[in-house]
Order: structure tokens, then C-alpha cells, then sequence
């Protein structure tokens, strides 16, 4: 049993990560490259969907840190979904860190930030 | 007396040289073939193993008719040829593995049209194995061997000086040759059994897993029992699901041997594959099913499959035609009444009920096949019955298995195979001493028994996720300090109740600062979710002791 799973779908101007399960040093790192490698580069940015992440732990975080900052490098923006009370929502509260990008409640409004920040460059 | 009668029907295939035979009657003036008669019908003879067997008759037909070869050739019905099993005197169509073409030569005509045929020159005959020829031998005499008018081979003598083979030769021939053939068939099907059932057998094993895994808050134990005579299609497995659950299957192929075990792997392999996407066990059943559909051939089989939560303590089940789960409690040992839907592959897209029962702590989750229960005129709740007796009072897993197999297996063996697979809710020790590989794919374990323990130290949702991300991140710097040659370990010590628990994460590492943002946020974490944190450097290593109040204040 693989401790996380990672669906990617190709939205309009977005790629779409599901991740699911748990995330630590053990599968981050590996995660974060899943993602970045599938990223193409006329995607106008990422969507990071932690909904379903059981547990993040600050090796999760410093691997979002570092997709935000790859991304970032080829000019496109990486959006998380992250509900409130959520596992992922703690953890981010317990690290009192700097979010790793824009943060959001649901898939829809990541969509929509994207779009808009799409528009704004354009 | 003494001159061979061709036989009267016409038979069009006989090749040049070669003379078909009426069947001979004894010749009751000859004593010598007489007392062969009785050489063939020593009692002695049939208990040897085929291999003997064939032997001593080799031995006594060559030396009742003074012959030079004797050949026994067996029919491979599927290759439609002859196939050299045992001979005296040209051991080399044994040893090259002679195969005649039914219908050719020598024995291959006296198969096909099944009558006794006499070369008199193998010089001017159609003979198609060589050897015959290169052994020098010059006269033949051959004979079907016939089972229940089945034909299963062929029996020839042969000379090496030009011989006319009389009717008591035949005779004594046909009597060896009637002698061989029940013989040689009792022994190859007894062969061919013993043959599929050791096949099946291992197959069945290396589709069974190795071993059960560790679970938190689990014990396991299972068997698996073949049948005297055959094996069938029973399975067990047990699947590690996500959030420490554990899936728990037990399933039986209708049908024996290699066909119904091969097809038991494939359904395991299809119901694991399910089952670690996440689906439920009444949905993975449905898909279960959905595949053997596809298989188009007919296949049918019962199965249940049981996840069992160890932090909530509860089973959630499905079954299809398979038989009522029984658990064991200090309370009482019951059947679980749940409506199986129809066995897989009865009825296209049925669908699978889920119940749910819970499992109480050392309670102990019995699945097993039918061949455990089942008795030629017993009703079968009985069978249940005497299983829930059975297994009364076994304080794990595996003493459940054993009382099973001890009171319901017959000393003669089973008439069908039996898998069993338990499961026992255990509970976690008040104190956790446990020492881990200092390896990353041990936190997720670490994360699974803690949660167990902190739930039963009274942890609500919220003190349990905190406590489990701060312990965790400990660990993860103990596994990172333990970065030397060679397996490291570290140590992981919890205790305390009445809401006030202390964890203590011990490496034997060199503590260093933390690097970059990463360790820094993973200490951040710890010092967040817990109301005390000691780092002590210890000349042995670096202790983190981390201190929470259980609900916080």
C-alpha cells in the first residue's frame, strides 16, 4: 500500500493535483516532483488540492515551498485547496509558517483564482 | 496347433510385412504357457508401484516366451501417438523417448485399427521406429492394450532371429497385455492425481501471502488445509488499507484443482486490487463480481470481505454467498446474521449489501470456508453451530484456528479445502516501549499506533492529530540525526493517563541545528501541539521529551 496517491487531470489553463492519503518524508519529496513533472508549460499554474490529505507534516510543507518556488521560476502560480479543519489546515496552523501560496476552501474557486490571475497578465 | 490364424475381416491399413492376428485362446496342452498364465495373475504383483509393475512384467513375458524385446508403448490420447514406457531388451526407445504416430508403422497400425499384428521379417515390413530395426530384430508380435474399451497402448515382443510366433505365444501375450493394462491405468490416473493435486497444492500456497503483516491494534492468524484428494479454490487474504485499517477477505472458487485455483489468484489479485483504491467492502464485491463476468468462461465463487477500523472498533462487511462471519467475545461466541448477496459470477451487476457490527476490544473477527463446517447429513447451521462451540473461549486469533482445526478437521482428512483467517482487536499497552528502524517508512507506523494509543488514553479527534503531527516530527529529526552506516534505530517510550500524557523520542545521533526552514518548522510543530518540549543532548544521543494535557485546557 502506497501511503499517498496523486490524480492529476489537465483543466482549461490549470493542472489539477488530487493528493490523498499521507504525506512525510518518506513520499513528499516524490509527491512534489509527480507534480511538477506533469506540470506543462503553457499551464497557466497549479492546482494543489489537499481536500483529501489525511496528514502533512513539515516535510509536506517544505516540498509545497518548493513547488511554489519552481513554478514560480517558469512563471506560473500554484493555488492550494485546503478546508477548514482540515488535517492539512492544522498542520499549516501548527507550523505558523508563511502560506506556500494562495490558499483556498474549494477546487471551484482555485479554478477561478487561476482564471483571474490569467486575465490580469494577459 | 502352432500355426497363427489371420483374421478373417478385411483390414485395408496393415502395411507391407505385416499380418493381422484373431485373437488367440490358450492352448491348454502347452504347460509352459500355463504356468506363465499364472505369473500374470500373481497377486504380488499388484502392489507394486507402476514403474515395478511394468518391470516384472517386462521380465516374466520375456522369459514365458524366450524372447529377445519386450516394449510397453502408452497412448498421449492429446498428440494422437505412442509413447515408449518400458522395455527389456531395447531400453532405447524408453531412453530416446520413442513416440509413434497412431495409425503408422508397427504399433502405431496395431493401436488405430486395435487388433494383434505379426511381422515375420522386419526386413521387408513398414516399421516406423528405426531402433527396431537397428537393434536387429527380426520378427514382432504386438497387441493392444485395452481398458474398458478404451484404448491406452501397445504390448510387442520381438525376436532377433526369424521367429514364427505360434498361438500360445499370442495368448500368453494377450494375458500379459490384459494383465498391464488396468494396471498401468489405475497407476497413471493415481500418478496424474497425485501429479495435479501436488501442482494445485503449490499453486494454491504461493498464492496464499507469505505473512500477515503487523497491525496496530490487530492480531492475525489464518490456515489453509487442503483437501485429501484435491485441492479446491479457497482463499484468504489480508489487505493493509489506508489510516491503519485492515481488510480481511476469505473466499472459495466453486470447483477442484489447477482450474479452480488458478482462477482463486486471480480473484484474490482482482478483490486486493479493489480493495486498495479505497472501495468499501460491499462495492469492491460488486466490481469483484463485474470481473468474473468478464472472464467468459464459467466461473463461480463465494467471498466476504471485512474492513476492520481499529480506532473506531468497527467491521464494515460484505459477502456474496458466502457463509456468516462468527466472533469470539468474552461475552458469547455468535454468528453474525448478515444477508449474503449471491455468490460472484451467479448473476450479473447484483449488488452487495455493507453491514456493520463493532468488534469489541480482544473480540476476535472468525472468517472461514465452507469445507470447515460442512458434513455429508448435517445441516449445516449445525456445522456453525459446532464451529461457534468450537472456537468458545480462545483468548487470540491463532487459538481460534487451532480449536477450529482440532475440533472440526476429521482424523481422515477433509473432503474439501478449508481457509480460515482471524482477526482479534487488540488493545494497545498502557505504556508504549517501542524501538524502530530509523528509516522513513517507519513514521507512518509510529503515527498508526500512536493514534491508537491516545485514543484509548481518551484523546479526542482534534488532541489525537496534534499529538500524532508532534511525535511525528520528532521522530523524523531522530531518523534524519541516525544518518550513519548501517541499520539505526531509535526509541519511542508514551505513558500517562487521567488526560496528561508524556511521549519521549530518543535517537543515538549527535543533535544538530536545524537546517534551513524545514527542521526549524518541523520544531515549530512540536512546540505548537504540545504544552511542554525538552531537547536534552545526551552524550548517547539527543532525547525529546514533549509533554500535552489530554483534552488541552
Amino acid at each position: 500500500m502506497s501511503l499517498a496517491d496523486v490524480q492529476i487531470s489537465h483543466e482549461p489553463g490549470a493542472l489539477v493535483a488530487r493528493l490523498t492519503g499521507e504525506v512525510d518524508m518518506s513520499n513528499a519529496e516524490e509527491l512534489g516532483a509527480t507534480v511538477i513533472g506533469a506540470t506543462p508549460n503553457d499551464a497557466g499554474g497549479v492546482v494543489l488540492d489537499l481536500t483529501g490529505v489525511d496528514y502533512l507534516d513539515s516535510a509536506g510543507i517544505y516540498v509545497i515551498h518548493g513547488m511554489r518556488a519552481s513554478l514560480q521560476a517558469r512563471g506560473q502560480a500554484l493555488v492550494l485547496v485546503i478546508p477548514p479543519d482540515s488535517p492539512v489546515y492544522d498542520a499549516l496552523r501548527l507550523s505558523g509558517a508563511e502560506r506556500p501560496g494562495e490558499v483556498v476552501e474549494e477546487l471551484e474557486a482555485a479554478l477561478a483564482a487561476l482564471e483571474a490571475k490569467a486575465s490580469e497578465d494577459a | 496347433v502352432g500355426e497363427l490364424r489371420a483374421t478373417q475381416t478385411d483390414i485395408p491399413k496393415l502395411g507391407s510385412g505385416q499380418v493381422a492376428l484373431e485373437p488367440a485362446d490358450l492352448i491348454v496342452e502347452a504347460p509352459d504357457q500355463v504356468r506363465a498364465s499364472y505369473r500374470f495373475s500373481d497377486p504380488a504383483l499388484s502392489e507394486l508401484p507402476l514403474d515395478q509393475l511394468l518391470d516384472e512384467l517386462l521380465n516374466r513375458t520375456q522369459e514365458a516366451l524366450e524372447v529377445d524385446t519386450v516394449a510397453i508403448l502408452l497412448l498421449d490420447a492429446e498428440a494422437q501417438q505412442l509413447v515408449a514406457r518400458a522395455a527389456k531388451g531395447i531400453e532405447e526407445e524408453v531412453e530416446r523417448g520413442v513416440r509413434v504416430p497412431l495409425g503408422r508403422g508397427f504399433a502405431g497400425r496395431i493401436a488405430a485399427e486395435r487388433i494383434a499384428i505379426f511381422i515375420a521379417d522386419v526386413d521387408h515390413a513398414d516399421i516406423h521406429n528405426p531402433i527396431l530395426r537397428e537393434k536387429g530384430i527380426r520378427s514382432l508380435l504386438g497387441v493392444p492394450l485395452v481398458v474398458e474399451g478404451q484404448l491406452i497402448g501397445v504390448m510387442h515382443i520381438g525376436s532377433l532371429k526369424p521367429r514364427d510366433f505360434g498361438p500360445n505365444d499370442l495368448a500368453v501375450l494377450q494375458l500379459a497385455a490384459a494383465r498391464a493394462a488396468p494396471a498401468i491405468e489405475r497407476a497413471t490416473l493415481a500418478a496424474r492425481l497425485e501429479h495435479e493435486h501436488n501442482v494445485s497444492i503449490t499453486l494454491q500456497r504461493s498464492l496464499l501471502p507469505k505473512q500477515l503483516g503487523d497491525f496496530v491494534g490487530v492480531s492475525l492468524a489464518s490456515r489453509y488445509l487442503p483437501a485429501r484428494e484435491e485441492v479446491g479454490g479457497d482463499w484468504y487474504d489480508v489487505i493493509e488499507l489506508p489510516r491503519g485499517r485492515v481488510g480481511l477477505v476469505i473466499g472459495d472458487v466453486v470447483g477442484h484443482g489447477v482450474p479452480a485455483a488458478s482462477l482463486m489468484g486471480r480473484l484474490r489479485t482482482a478483490l486486493h486490487s479493489y480493495a486498495i483504491e479505497g472501495y468499501g467492502p460491499g462495492r469492491t464485491l460488486e466490481l469483484v463480481d463485474r470481473f468474473v463476468q468478464s472472464l467468459n468462461e464459467p466461473a463461480m465463487a463465494t467471498a466476504a470481505y471485512a474492513v476492520f477500523d481499529p480506532f473506531m472498533s468497527t467491521v464494515q462487511y460484505a459477502a456474496a454467498g458466502h457463509l456468516p462471519p462468527v466472533v469470539i467475545s468474552s461475552t458469547g461466541t455468535r454468528a453474525i446474521d448478515v444477508t449474503p448477496a449471491p455468490p460472484l459470477g451467479a448473476f450479473p451487476y447484483g449488488r452487495c449489501p455493507e453491514h456493520e457490527f463493532s468488534l469489541e476490544s480482544e473480540d476476535i473477527l472468525f472468517l472461514y470456508t465452507d469445507g470447515l463446517v460442512e458434513r455429508r447429513g448435517i445441516p449445516l447451521s449445525d456445522g456453525i453451530d459446532a464451529l461457534a462451540d468450537a472456537v468458545r473461549g480462545a483468548r487470540s486469533a491463532e487459538e481460534a484456528c487451532q480449536a477450529a482445526v482440532a475440533d472440526l478437521v476429521p482424523i481422515e482428512g477433509l473432503r474439501d479445502d478449508v481457509a480460515i483467517v482471524a482477526l482479534q482487536n487488540t488493545p494497545v499497552p498502557t505504556e508504549l516501549h517501542l524501538r524502530l528502524p530509523a528509516e522513513p517508512k517507519t513514521l507512518a507506523q509510529v503515527r498508526r499506533v500512536l493514534r491508537r494509543w491516545l485514543v484509548e488514553r481518551g484523546g479526542e479527534e482534534a488532541d489525537v492529530a496534534e499529538v500524532t503531527i508532534a511525535v511525528s516530527e520528532a521522530c523524523a529529526n531522530a531518523i534524519e540525526h541516525a544518518y550513519s552506516p548501517g541499520p539505526a534505530s531509535f526509541e519511542l517510550h508514551a505513558w500517562g493517563d487521567d488526560g496528561d500524557i508524556t511521549v519521549a523520542v530518543r535517537d543515538a545521533g549527535q543533535w544538530r541545528a536545524p537546517r534551513g526552514q524545514h527542521r526549524g518548522r518541523g520544531l515549530s510543530i512540536i512546540a505548537a501541539a504540545m504544552d511542554d518540549v525538552q531537547v536534552d543532548r545526551l552524550a548517547t544521543g539527543t532525547e525529546v521529551v514533549m509533554r500535552r494535557r489530554l483534552p488541552r485546557p
